[in-house]
This record gives C-alpha cells, sequence and structure tokens, in this order.
C-alpha cells in the first residue's frame, strides 16, 4: 500500500481546491498496456479528491472497475463494480469484501437506492441482481426481462421514489417500480443502451446514450422516450450527463465524437474536442475514421466544471463547458465514473 | 477482455540465458516398445526430472533475478536451497504483486511445495500477499480455472482464517465454498455438455495445471478426485487429438505461430511429458515448470498412454463441445459445437461445423500430416474467412465496441485484424468433415471486412500442382492432398511476424520470408468454397494416380445463390452440402440433435453422462463423475 500511495502522488496533480459542497470520487484505472497476467503495475479503483488537489487511492486496486455508489447514510460504505464482482467497504476503503459470488461476474454498473439505502441493484452481462441488505445476498431478479437480451450495461434508481430503476440493457430501456419484483420494457433497441442519467434539477427528466439508438430524452420519469437531434445514432456514445448548475447544459462523450454538449436543453448539439489530445487512429485504417477516444464526462455541481476522462491520455477538465480544456494529469487512465457526493449529507 | 500470453515471453526470457534443453534440441524421443507400467513410470519420471533440473539449473545464487517462480517451484520440488529460495521469497513478496491468476497458481504450488522447506518468513509473506494483493479472476474457463483452483487450496492449507486475512474479504471457508461450487459447476458442463476452450493448444496447462494441484493437494477426497479425473479427462482428449504427439485442429484457441506449426504449443509439453512421443518447447512451454514441480503425483494411465502412441487403426472421432459463454446478441448462451476427427497413421483431420466459437485464436478446420521431425516444420493445410468484428467480440466481451480491435495486437494476437490472417473463425463459414474429407463453404455479405477467403499453403508441401481440373495437388510428409478452391484464385507470400523489443504490451513488424515461405491462395469471392481430400501415399501406385482419382471423383457445385457441394470422395461417401442446411450424407441428413458426447474408437460418452469411457485394446478405464469414481478393467 505504501508503494501505491507513492505511485499516486506522481498522478497528483495542482488544481484549485474544491468547492465546499460536494465531495469528489472518481472509479479509475490507469491500465495503458494491461493485460491479464501482465507484470505492469497498475494502480486502480476508487480514489477521493483532496482538498488540495490530491487524489487519495481508497482502494481497492482492481483495473476493472467500472462503477462506484454510496450509502447516502453513510459515506464510508460504498460498493464498487468489477470484473470479480461487487466489492463492498463498510470502512472507508480500508476493507473490501466481494459480496457476489461465482455465479456474477463482470459487473457493469450498480447503484444504491437513496430512499432504501439497504438496497443494491447491480447490471450484469446476464441480468440483473439485487441486494436487499447492502450485499449480503443477492437474488436475481428478472422477471420481464428477456431470456436472451438481458445484457446489462447500465441501471439507475430513480431518486424520488424508492423501487423505481430504470436500467438500460441490450434490448431497450426497462423499468421497474416495485424494487424489481417485474421489469418492463418502456423503450426498444437494436443495440445495447450504455447510459442512463435522471436530471439533478428535474426528477422528471431523464437522457440516455446507446451504442444504436444515438442520445435519448425523456420528460416522464423514463416512461416514454425520443432521440435527440444532434448526436450520432450509428455510433457507440458511452455516457451523458446534466450540468448540475445549469438545467439546460448537457455533455455526453464517446470514443468517434469525443465530447458534445448541448446549452439549449438538448436542442443544439457542438463538438467540444479543441484543446482535447487529437485525434487517435481508428481500429481499422482505410474504414474508421480517427477518433478523439473519449471514455467518461461528468460535471462538478459546485463549479459547473466539466470533465472528460480521455482513454489512456489523462483527465481533463474544461471551466467554459467544453470550450478549452486543460490537462488535470491521472496519465494513462481511463475514469469509469465521477461522482460528486454532497458534503453536508455525511 | 484481457487475454494472457506472458508465457510467451517468459518462455523467450528463459530461452535466452538458460543452459540447453536436452530433449527440445535432441532427437526426436521414441516412445519405448517396453509399455510395462514401471517402465512407463520410470520414462516420465526422468523427463519431469529433465525440467526441473533445467529450471533449478538457470539459477545463479549470486544473482537473485535469476530465481523466479519456475526456478523457486524448481528447487522446491528438488528439495534444495530452502534457504537461499525462503530469502528470494521475501524479497519478491516486498515487490508490488502482478499476474492475477497466473500470480496465483504459482503460488499456490510454491506453499505447497514448500510447507515443510521453507522459512516461517517466507510463508507469512506469501500468505500476506493474499490479503493484499488483488487478483482479478479474469473473463475466460481458463482463468477461472486457475483462479479457483489457487484459492481453494490456499484456503484448504490455511482452513480457518479469517475474512480480513483474504483479498476476498471473505473467510477460507467461505473461499473454499465458492471455489469448490464454481469448479464442480465447470466440471459438470464439461462432463454434460461438453468443454468450451476445447483442444487448446496453450491454455491446456491452465487446465492440467489446476487440476494436477487439486489432485495432488487437496484435503477434501471429492476435490482431490475431481482434479485426477479431470486431469484424465483432459490428458485423453490430448492423446486422442494428437499425432505423433502433436495436437492439431480444431481448436478452440490457438496462436499465430502454432495454428501453422502445429507442433510448436504448450500441449507438445503434455504429450512429451505423458507419453514421450514429440519434443518438448522450448523452455518447456515456460508453464512446463509448473507442471513438472508436482508431475510425480500422478501417471496417465496405460489406456491413455495406448490411445496416444498407437496410430496401427484408422479411426473416427465425434465430439460434443460448446462455444464460450454469449452475453449478447445470440439466442444462446453456449451453443454446441460438432467436432470431428479423424486419425490416420500418417494423417489426421479435424473440424467442427464452422461459426464463431471463440471470437479471436480459434481455429475451424485443418489436415495435418505426420512429419519425422515436427520442429520447424509447417505440417497443416486449410482454408479461413479472414474475419474481424466489433460486434462479433462484443457478442463475448462485455466491453465498449470501439477500442476492443486496436487492443488485441497489444495483448500478443497481432493477426486479429488484418486481410491475410490465418488464424480465427467466422460467422460465415460452414464446414462439414468426412473422414479424411473437407467441404468449408462461404457465403460472405456484402460490406463484410476483408471479403476473401484464404488458403493456407506450407513451405513444407511439396509437389504443389496446379492443375487445369481446378484441383491443386500436393504432397506433405506420407500424405497425398488435394485442394479445390470454387472460385479464382491468386497467391500472396504469407507475412510473419516479428516481435519487437517492448517494455509494455506487444509491439509486432510484417517480415516477408520470400519465395520459400509459406503461401497464401486468396479468393477474392464472398460465395466460395474449398474442398480438400487427404489420402495416404500407400493408397495409390503414385502421386499421378493419385490426381488422377481425385480428378475421377463425381463433383457438382455452384456459389450462387448460396454455395452448394455435391461430390462422391475418395472413401465413396455421396455428400451434399448446401451452405445454411445441415449436410446430407448418403442421401440422409446430419442429425446433429444425436451428436454424443464422445464417439469414437477411444473416446466414448453420452451427452449429459458425466462418465467418460476410454478403451484401447483390452484396456479400459471409465471416468464417472456421477459417482466420483475411477474404474480400470481389463477386456476379455
Amino acid at each position: 500500500m505504501k508503494f501505491l500511495r507513492s505511485v499516486l502522488l506522481s498522478l497528483t496533480v495542482a488544481t484549485s481546491a474544491l468547492a465546499a459542497g460536494h465531495d469528489f470520487y472518481i472509479c479509475a484505472a490507469t491500465n495503458r498496456n494491461y493485460v491479464v497476467g501482465s507484470v505492469i503495475v497498475t494502480i486502480n479503483g476508487v480514489f477521493r479528491r483532496e482538498a488540495n488537489g490530491e487524489w487519495t487511492h481508497l482502494g481497492n486496486n482492481d483495473v476493472t472497475v467500472t462503477a462506484l455508489s454510496f450509502d447516502p447514510r453513510d459515506h464510508n460504505v460504498f460498493y464498487v463494480a468489477a470484473i470479480n464482482g461487487c466489492w463492498r467497504t463498510l470502512d472507508g476503503g480500508k476493507t473490501w469484501r466481494c459480496t457476489t459470488s461465482w455465479d456474477m461476474t463482470e459487473l457493469k454498473d450498480l447503484d444504491v437506492d437513496p430512499n432504501a439505502p439497504d438496497h443494491v441493484y447491480i447490471a450484469l452481462p446476464d441480468g440483473i441482481a439485487v441486494s436487499p441488505d447492502r450485499g449480503n445476498t443477492w437474488p436475481r431478479l428478472e422477471n420481464g426481462l428477456p431470456d436472451r437480451g438481458k445484457y446489462t450495461q447500465t441501471i439507475r434508481v430513480d431518486r424520488t421514489k424508492a423501487g423505481r430503476v430504470l436500467a438500460g440493457c441490450e434490448t431497450g430501456i426497462y423499468l421497474t417500480e416495485n424494487s424489481a419484483q417485474s421489469w418492463r420494457r418502456v423503450f426498444p433497441t437494436k443495440d445495447t443502451i450504455t447510459d442512463l442519467q435522471q436530471s439533478p434539477s428535474d426528477p422528471k427528466l431523464w437522457l440516455a446514450v446507446s451504442q444504436s439508438a444515438g442520445a435519448l430524452i425523456s420528460r416522464d420519469g423514463g416512461l416514454t422516450w425520443t432521440p435527440l437531434a444532434g448526436p450520432p445514432a450509428d455510433k457507440a456514445l458511452y455516457n451523458i450527463t446534466f450540468d448540475p448548475t445549469n438545467p439546460a447544459r448537457f455533455a455526453l462523450c464517446s470514443w468517434s465524437v469525443g465530447v458534445m454538449t448541448s446549452e439549449d436543453g438538448g436542442a443544439t448539439w457542438v463538438e467540444r474536442n479543441a484543446g482535447l489530445p487529437g485525434k487517435k487512429a481508428g481500429f481499422r485504417m482505410d474504414s474508421d475514421p480517427p477518433a478523439h477516444c473519449v471514455w467518461r464526462v461528468g460535471v462538478d455541481p459546485d463549479s459547473g466544471r466539466l470533465y472528460a476522462s480521455v482513454i489512456g491520455e489523462a483527465l481533463y477538465s474544461s471551466d467554459d463547458f467544453g470550450r478549452t480544456w486543460k490537462n488535470e494529469g491521472l496519465e494513462g487512465s481511463a475514469v469509469n465514473r465521477f461522482v460528486f457526493l454532497p458534503r453536508a449529507t455525511k | 477482455m484481457k487475454p494472457f500470453f506472458g508465457f510467451l515471453a517468459f518462455a523467450l526470457f528463459l530461452a535466452g540465458s538458460a543452459p540447453a534443453q536436452p530433449a527440445f534440441s535432441g532427437p526426436m524421443p521414441v516412445p519405448p516398445p517396453d509399455t510395462r507400467g514401471d517402465t512407463l513410470r520410470r520414462a516420465y519420471l526422468d523427463r519431469v526430472h529433465e525440467v526441473l533440473v533445467w529450471y533449478a539449473d538457470t539459477v545463479k545464487p549470486e544473482k537473485p533475478e535469476t530465481i523466479g517462480t519456475g526456478q523457486i517451484v524448481a528447487k522446491l520440488a528438488l528439495r534444495q536451497d530452502a534457504a537461499l529460495v525462503s530469502a528470494r521469497i521475501v524479497e519478491l513478496m516486498k515487490q508490488p504483486q502482478t499476474g492475477d491468476m497466473f500470480w496465483m497458481f504459482p503460488w499456490a504450488a510454491i506453499s505447497y511445495l514448500g510447507r515443510d522447506q521453507l522459512s516461517p518468513e517466507a510463508k507469512a509473506a506469501i500468505r500476506d500477499a493474499w490479503r493484499t494483493y488483488f487478483p482479478l479472476r479474469g473473463d475466460t474457463e481458463n482463468h477461472w480455472a486457475m483462479y479457483y483452483s489457487s484459492l481453494y487450496l490456499m484456503s484448504e492449507l490455511y482452513p480457518d482464517d479469517p475474512a480480513d486475512s483474504w483479498f476476498t474479504g471473505k473467510s477460507s471457508a467461505e473461499n473454499r465454498a465458492e471455489a469448490k461450487a464454481y469448479l464442480i459447476h465447470w466440471m459438470d458442463l464439461a462432463t454434460t455438455i461438453g468443454q468450451g476452450e476445447f483442444n487448446p493448444t496453450h491454455y491446456i496447462g491452465e487446465y492440467a495445471i489446476p487440476m494436477l494441484y487439486l489432485a495432488t493437494w487437496s484435503k477434501d477426497p471429492e476435490m482431490k478426485i475431481r482434479g485426477h479425473m479431470m486431469l484424465d479427462w483432459l490428458m485423453a482428449e490430448l492423446a486422442d487429438n494428437s499425432l505423433n504427439g502433436v495436437l492439431r485442429g480444431p481448436n478452440a484457441r490457438t496462436t499465430e505461430a502454432s495454428v501453422v506449426e502445429h507442433w510448436n504449443s504448450l500441449s507438445s509439453f503434455f504429450t512429451w511429458t505423458m507419453f514421450g512421443n514429440t519434443p518438448p518447447p522450448a523452455s518447456y512451454g515456460g508453464f512446463g515448470i509448473f507442471f513438472a514441480g508436482a508431475a510425480e503425483n500422478y501417471q496417465v494411465p496405460a489406456v491413455i498412454y495406448q490411445v496416444a502412441v498407437d496410430r496401427s487403426q484408422d479411426y473416427v472421432q465425434r465430439d460434443l463441445k460448446r462455444t464460450r459463454r454469449r452475453w449478447r446478441y445470440s439466442d444462446q448462451f453456449m451453443p454446441p459445437i460438432y467436432k470431428t476427427s479423424y486419425m490416420h497413421r500418417d494423417y489426421s483431420v479435424g473440424s467442427y461445423q464452422g461459426g464463431v466459437s471463440d471470437p479471436i485464436q480459434t481455429h475451424v478446420w485443418d489436415v495435418m500430416w505426420a512429419v519425422p521431425d515436427p520442429r520447424g516444420v509447417n505440417n497443416t493445410i486449410y482454408s479461413l474467412h479472414p474475419y474481424a468484428s466489433a460486434h462479433t467480440l462484443q457478442t463475448y466481451f462485455t466491453e465498449q465496441p470501439d477500442e476492443m480491435i486496436s487492443s488485441l495486437s497489444g495483448q500478443g494476437k497481432p493477426s486479429y485484424d488484418v486481410p491475410d490472417k490465418v488464424l480465427g473463425s467466422s460467422p460465415y463459414e460452414r464446414v462439414f468433415q468426412d473422414r479424411d474429407t473437407v467441404i468449408a463453404l462461404y457465403d460472405i455479405p456484402a460490406g463484410t471486412a476483408y471479403p476473401r477467403i484464404n488458403g493456407f499453403f506450407s513451405k513444407d508441401l511439396i509437389r504443389v500442382t496446379e492443375d487445369k481440373s481446378g484441383w491443386i495437388f500436393a504432397q506433405g510428409g506420407r500424405t497425398y492432398l488435394a485442394y479445390r478452391p470454387l472460385a479464382p484464385y491468386r497467391w500472396e507470400h504469407l507475412l510473419g511476424y516479428k516481435q519487437l523489443p517492448s517494455k509494455s504490451g506487444y509491439k509486432w513488424e510484417r517480415t516477408d520470408p520470400g519465395e520459400h515461405g509459406d503461401k497464401l491462395l486468396v479468393s477474392e469471392h464472398l460465395q466460395n468454397g474449398t474442398i480438400v481430400q487427404a489420402a495416404s501415399v500407400d493408397e495409390f501406385a503414385s502421386f499421378e494416380a493419385f490426381q488422377a482419382a481425385i480428378k475421377a471423383l463425381p463433383l457438382e457445385f455452384k456459389l450462387g445463390p448460396v454455395p452448394v457441394v455435391k461430390l462422391t470422395t475418395l472413401r465413396g461417401t455421396r455428400i451434399s452440402f448446401t451452405y445454411g442446411q445441415a449436410p446430407v450424407v448418403n442421401g440422409t441428413p446430419l442429425d446433429y440433435s444425436k451428436w454424443k458426447l464422445f464417439e469414437g474408437l477411444y473416446l466414448n460418452a453420452e451427452k449429459g453422462s458425466r462418465k467418460l469411457t476410454i478403451t484401447h485394446g483390452q484396456l479400459k478405464r471409465v471416468l464417472d463423475f456421477n459417482t466420483l469414481s475411477i474404474t480400470d478393467s481389463v477386456l476379455p
């Protein structure tokens, strides 16, 4: 652990101190050139940004961490989705337990129900499981999901009602209103829904992105969805975010388009890649165009600062919603989640 | 998607600094004529001892960096230098641990081998690493075999430790229960509907080594015998599918090198060790030492030995396997693989029905001919559609689509996305095999990347003759070969891959071996096909007579709207094969639903039975996972 911390110091970036309202966590991997069995030492897991701009590694050093969610009652309790399963810490990262067993693997997402915080929902490549007891047990609750086509990339709990959850699957967006006792498809797609987000200002407003249907918006709590003009529908979009400081501002990212933003509630979109690393060559020469390779975007609810993780490059930030960018360090990283926790509830 | 090829680098590292390997560089081994048990046992232990001594001799006490996990295993197995090894372990454990499940099994072996040799400090250092290091479980069945076998054994070694002493955050009992449940689940799949990573050229080690460890060290009698039985099962399949110690296709997983030079793989370490009928690969395949460290606790049974070395009788074997897990884009989670093999003393032919079994590294069919010495010989012929697709990768891997293809090259799979690849499967290939005839049909949708068929023509073929009939005739060893492309073609040099020095990931350079290297038959037509017929030189008075016989075979084919071939084979079988339909053999459509788990001369099992019967001559062994019993008998 001493070694990890010393390496982390080298990842430290000098930035202004965070505003007082939220703690800033990321779920990230510095896995450039990593493969299973690799002798490369990588630093991964959950990091918290301190007031002086340094990142504190909270563990665990798992290269595959994909998502992070906190118990709103106690921020020392949080859950991490990873290839090994659902890791849980009850003491702020000092100790960890892989709460799932061999029958659940390669978790893609998870979310704690803020109105029923013992309930944790996990998105699996072969469905959905829900823990009713803080991760001690994990029954699969898939009634209403198809036998095939339930690959689940993203899962998000509606903060306004316990047990109301949206899931982004291979075959569309599914909704439960009874804590996953039953699911129904509210929007069909040809390919995977990759992200779902609820507006911090209007709980009825939701955004989604996908591999085949572009970006989507719902104004009725996820019951109906319509495509947003602008973002491409023929390329995978990775994630989308609201700006908590400005209800009209959205940002999304993908490998192909980099960062796109809208400042008029999704009516129009602009690519915002000037200042990010140059495009990388397409994966297949002669047929795939160069790409910006942006992995994740998030917005600081205190400052409106937009963050973008460029995979294998670094973390970037923008104080003008993507018009200019600056390098924030974390060289070689991929950030899988930006999480801003209200400090007052701690 | 996080595959692993680190052992190749490991082998290269050793090859550069190690003493000569007797068996690797020596003459071709010959299985002893005396097949009595004690003779075979002595020869087996001699081979194991060679591995241990070779590794131990790479140690230079004044250079601690020469003592890695392989050397530690060797020293402990030979019961040498416990103090030196203990000190080195303490040093190694102070460094960050890497390697995930590939880290776990060597250290599990070292923990067991060192129980009565290592210092308390060394033991404590290893034990603590299982608390502080977070190895990944991985995403393949071979990863999980290593992960859970290692975790199981370590939690048996420390049976009552609390949750906070393990990286999983689970107690010894919890780890043990989870690991046991998974391992039984995997064995259940393999013994009812077939293995996922079947006939792997390299990953066989990732299964055989953990099974040996369970058989050797498990305290639980159930896991001990399960390990032994699965190891028998793996070795029986290896014996049945190898010719003179060389494993041929099809393979769920293989490599760019092994797919053409079949001998050059870890599987040859196992055939050498078990059967003594081929040389081992360089550095004993890298992982060989980890088998050798516990190998004295195993002996391949006589019936499996005989299956491996006796090629006096031709045989057909049909097996049931399954694909890798399909997370999405498929109606089935693990669709069945129907595998056919034909073995002759001069050559072997193997295939499955086509389609994608694993998105990377799958080899669907080939003919392999026997050679006096397989080292450096590319003794095979086959064709494929060079397919690469992010969508297909996403079927099997749970990752975003864009990065995967580009990252494969850096992960040791340089040919995944190149048009001249000679390794891989395609959803647009359908294959049917009847004994030593293979028909491969292709129906490639317009717009698919790389609309071409690659036929592999080895540098080691002789008498390659393009006949005006459309057949291409050749000879490999004592095998005559007839290859019929169904559409026009051209020739390319097959470029090689030279690995460049790199401290991170893999870097490659393409190299042209020139006129004397391997060649590709390239046919750039979307509807396409290949027919290959093999025969022994003993069957014909001359090469010309073979050609005449082939040209006389009744053959009709058309390529549109889908490819169709009607052929009467050299063996008199009437085949009608239409792309996308069940092959019709002598007027009867093939019913794959009746395929057994194993059906052949030596290996037999009913689907779902959990029971494999291995026979050779009067010898018989039954591996029954229902009763967890091994039953040997001598037939009247």
